[in-house]
């Protein structure tokens, strides 16, 4: 990764520079102060350091994730526009297009394939394994929400029929949201059962 | 079709020279036969099948635009 030469009053107000322009803290890239910078009304002279950063840099991650999606969909004849929302943790790409369904699949799967696919590309490529999200039209977020409204919505129901309740099997990312969308709530609690494809929620009556 | 399953192997194989992809017409669809460094056969199952699973189903998306099926081998 390319080192970057900075130049400011102090090397105090430098490192601030550096973490400003870079977006990351300075525990994560390496400093040498290349001129400490002299205090004086009449002669000050300025601090000069040189950062090189140890982690990959949200644009460099970004670019490498839009080029691996592109050529992938390039290579499975699917067009799409892909969109990269700007500092989003993890970072996320939306594929946009009609007809993308086939691209979703069953139960979102073969978008986590593909999800998998480009964080394993990315990862090789950068030295990193990094938080990447891939959402197709939106179809994630929609997700996320009608989740979270089902998932209070049986909490309702288990707490006013005092019986646990079953949730479809979902994969893993699915049953994350519910665990975490009852997470505090003052009734139920929640735990997950079954293997593999089959695993599931089940929501319970937390026991007073 | 063998060209999804290249840049993808040959992007996360240590010896991307060592891969060899072919492919085979059969009246079951086509079958394509990977082979890569016996270092880097790890690599492309994955964990539980993983990784050759997401390849499998990648393909699959492009085997239903073509209207075909297809099988991937790892020799």
């Amino acid at each position: 990764m390319e080192e970057l030469e900075i130049t400011a009053k102090t090397v105090e107000q430098a490192t601030e520079e550096a973490e400003k322009r870079l977006g990351i803290g300075r525990d994560q890239f390496e400093t040498v102060v290349v001129k400490e910078g002299k205090s004086g009304i009449f002669r000050g002279e300025g601090a000069l350091i040189r950062v090189k950063p140890l982690v990959p840099l949200e644009k460099d991650i970004v670019r490498v994730a839009m080029e691996v999606l592109e050529n992938l969909l390039g290579l499975m004849e699917v067009t799409g526009a892909i969109k990269a929302s700007s500092g989003e943790i993890p970072i996320a790409l939306d594929i946009e297009g009609d007809d993308l369904g086939i691209l979703i699949g069953r139960r979102g799967q073969t978008l986590a394939c593909l999800q998998y696919i480009v964080r394993l590309i990315v990862a090789g490529r950068l030295e990193a394994w990094l938080p990447l999200s891939i959402d197709i039209c939106g179809y994630k977020k929609h997700r996320r929400d009608s989740l979270q409204k089902l998932a209070l919505r049986l909490a309702e129901q288990v707490k006013l029929r005092r019986r646990a309740m079953t949730l479809e099997p979902m994969p893993p990312d699915e049953r994350r949201i519910i665990h975490l969308a009852l997470a505090n709530h003052p009734d139920v609690v929640t735990h997950s059962v079954g293997e593999g494809e089959d695993r599931k929620v089940v929501i319970l009556l937390k026991r007073g | 079709m063998k060209e999804l399953v290249e840049y993808i192997v040959k992007s996360i194989v240590a010896e991307p020279d060592k891969v060899n992809i072919t492919e085979e017409n059969s009246d079951m669809g086509l079958l394509i036969k990977l082979e890569v460094a016996p270092e880097d056969k790890g690599r492309v199952i994955g964990r539980q099948g993983r990784v050759a699973e997401a390849i499998r189903t990648l393909l699959r998306v492009k085997a239903a635009r073509a209207d075909t099926r297809v099988r991937l081998e790892i020799l």
